[in-house]
């Protein structure tokens, strides 16, 4: 693989004696939409702080296109477009006077660039109103935009989607997809809610009480060898139970009109099969997908903040 | 370089931005309107009187006749040897008295070199801390410029803005008080009391010594809010902290006179004019090249906490 956009290493953040981040490695490439996932309170905005020098490092480095924000900060902040918590705006200045702050801030961000970065987040005419008159959505996506302005090669969203209506999501989610696979820009996502990151990352880091505690690829979760629920509508439904049970050592379940059985996604046809040759009649298949979700509650346990 | 310089006009156009700003023009624009009608006509008579060629007699007359009153009216002791010394010296120095111009208003004014300053102090007090309040200084402090510059940038935007305040006050003094009472000349001469006696002096080395005077409180007390408020975070606390001790700050070195250490408390040196005009210093052994040495300790000394407590200090918890 290619040099890392960003790179973790060793971090770890103590407040007081108490220690906040333990220790977090990893590594996001370029044009990857990295998800990071905790609930509240298990350090990722302290891990995001971190990344973009908001807060000091007690050990470790954070690396930025292979320059370390401690003792390089200019050179490797120039790469990072952020938004850190939530979007705030200086209320009194309409979004355009906002932008403008930013821009003047670094060099090379013509009125071009800003006309391009407005259309992109769809802010259209309210870019000319002020600020304190947006709602938490339009100020997302003004933040969203002051990010981009300088066209970063890493680009930290926390909690981009706060805020947002469905439709709002849709169109951020596809803007971060986008920035990914054609810009080749590495986006950091953080959110607690899992529903959200799945839909438009590649891969996420569960953290957990200042600890990572697993890196998962998004695609290899439905793959997994893991056992699925498969729900089998059929007629009837007595004698086709009694005939699985025979056949498989698996335990079924019974529901009004369906057999339900825990069994190996390669297993399905098989099953499905045999029941055919029977003579029971199959009316309708369903499986239910081990989601993301259900392994994040494995990993996570209990929401427990030390 | 030019980041720097992009940084001032940044902060300019936020300061600018808000309604409060704009309201301590109009409050300085207000004063000085409504400051020269009432001294138009509320006004000593005496001040606006034209004398004509044989203003040597008009003076003696005048003198007579104050002498005159003082022997009527015990109460007017204390006020008419000042206007008969006044006199005197027009006399003796072949001096014909002139009438009350726009450029002794503006001088005048310089007392409102004090209202600038409190304006400075809730400018200083907040350029940091709203930062902070809004949440916009994690999006500030993100941009490849380093936190030394950005704070140093701010700093100099006050400043900035103190003087565009001064600036503004003098200008609006002088023409009000053009408008309402002429001017005397590009550069007349003033009659004034000091610590020695009467003298004559020139009216813009006066006004440029009046305000400029004022200038060393108020860049001292805005770089003192300006610290408490990167340090503390809190505009209320910083203006709160400054405007107390510029009040009170005479009375506390009044009330410490006795000891000698208290020649080092700052408000005991901000006041350079006590050198000026044959002023005596509140300490004998106090000279201007101390108070100027004292005063520069404590700017460093706020500018240095100000400084720690921005660069060094974690942005956590907006």
């Amino acid at each position: 693989m290619s040099k890392p956009a960003m790179q973790l290493v060793k971090l770890k953040k103590t407040i007081g004696k108490k220690p906040i981040i333990k220790g977090l490695d990893f590594e996001i490439q370029a044009g990857e939409v990295f998800g990071f996932l905790g609930p509240n309170g298990a350090g990722k905005t302290t891990t995001i702080r971190m990344m973009v020098g908001l807060i000091d490092i007690t050990e470790g480095d954070v690396l930025i296109e292979g320059k370390s924000i401690k003792t390089d900060f200019k050179n490797a902040i120039q790469h990072v477009g952020a938004i850190v918590e939530n979007p705030e705006m200086y209320p009194f200045l309409s979004g355009w006077k906002n932008l403008q702050q930013y821009a003047r801030m670094v060099d090379g961000v013509t009125e071009a660039r800003m006309n391009e970065v407005v259309s992109l987040v769809g802010l259209g005419n309210a870019i000319h109103e002020k600020a304190g008159r947006y709602s938490l959505g339009m100020r997302q996506r003004l933040g969203i935009a002051q990010a981009l302005l300088h066209r970063p090669s890493i680009l930290i969203l926390d909690e981009p989607t706060n805020g947002l209506d469905p439709s709002g999501i849709r169109e951020i989610r596809k803007y971060i997809r986008n920035l990914a696979e054609k810009e080749n820009v590495a986006v950091i996502v953080s959110s607690h809610l899992l529903s959200e990151i799945e839909l438009m990352c590649d891969r996420i880091g569960i953290i957990k009480n200042g600890e990572l505690v697993a890196i998962e690829n998004v695609q290899s979760v439905e793959t997994e060898e893991s056992l699925q629920e498969v729900y089998i509508e059929v007629e009837p439904l007595a004698p086709a139970k009694t005939y699985l049970e025979t056949q498989l050592a698996n335990k079924i379940g019974v529901t009004a009109k369906e057999l339900s059985m825990s069994v190996k996604r390669e297993e399905i046809p098989a099953i499905l099969k045999k029941l055919v040759e029977q003579g029971i009649s199959i009316y309708g298949v369903r499986v239910l997908q081990a989601t993301l979700e259900d392994k994040f509650f494995d990993l996570i346990g209990e929401n427990t903040i030390e | 370089m030019s980041n720097f310089v992009n940084l001032i006009w940044n902060e300019q156009i936020k300061l600018y931005a808000q309604k409060s700003t704009w309201v301590m023009f109009i409050a300085i624009l207000a004063i000085a309107i409504g400051g020269g009608l009432l001294t138009k006509f509320m006004g000593e008579e005496a001040d606006f009187k034209e004398y004509g060629d044989n203003w040597r007699t008009e003076l003696q007359e005048e003198n007579a006749q104050l002498l005159a009153d003082m022997e009527a009216d015990e109460f007017l002791q204390f006020a008419n040897p000042q206007i008969i010394a006044e006199n005197n010296y027009h006399l003796e120095n072949n001096l014909k008295p002139r009438p009350y111009d726009g450029w002794e208003y503006v001088l005048e004014n310089s007392f409102l070199s004090s209202l600038i300053s409190l304006f400075t102090i809730v400018v200083a007090a907040g350029i940091i801390s709203n930062e902070f309040k809004w949440g916009t200084i994690k999006l500030l402090l993100i941009r490849p410029i380093s936190r030394t510059k950005i704070l140093f940038s701010k700093y100099v935007s006050v400043l900035i803005f103190a003087l565009t305040l001064l600036l503004f006050l003098l200008v609006t003094s002088w023409i009000v008080g053009a408008i309402l009472f002429g001017l005397n000349g590009l550069n007349p001469s003033i009659v004034q009391q000091q610590v020695a006696g009467f003298a004559q002096t020139g009216v813009i080395g006066e006004i440029v010594e009046g305000y400029g005077l004022s200038l060393v409180t108020l860049v001292m007390m805005a770089t003192f809010a300006f610290m408490i408020s990167a340090i503390f975070r809190s505009s209320g606390m910083a203006i709160g902290l400054a405007i107390f001790l510029m009040m009170a700050g005479n009375a506390i070195v009044a009330f410490l006179a006795q000891y000698e250490w208290s020649k080092y408390i700052l408000f005991a040196n901000t006041n350079l004019k006590q050198y000026m005009d044959g002023g005596m210093p509140l300490n004998e052994n106090m000279t201007l090249t101390f108070s100027v040495v004292v005063l520069v300790v404590y700017f460093i000394v706020f500018l240095g906490a100000a400084w720690t407590a921005f660069t060094k200090r974690d942005i956590a918890g907006q």
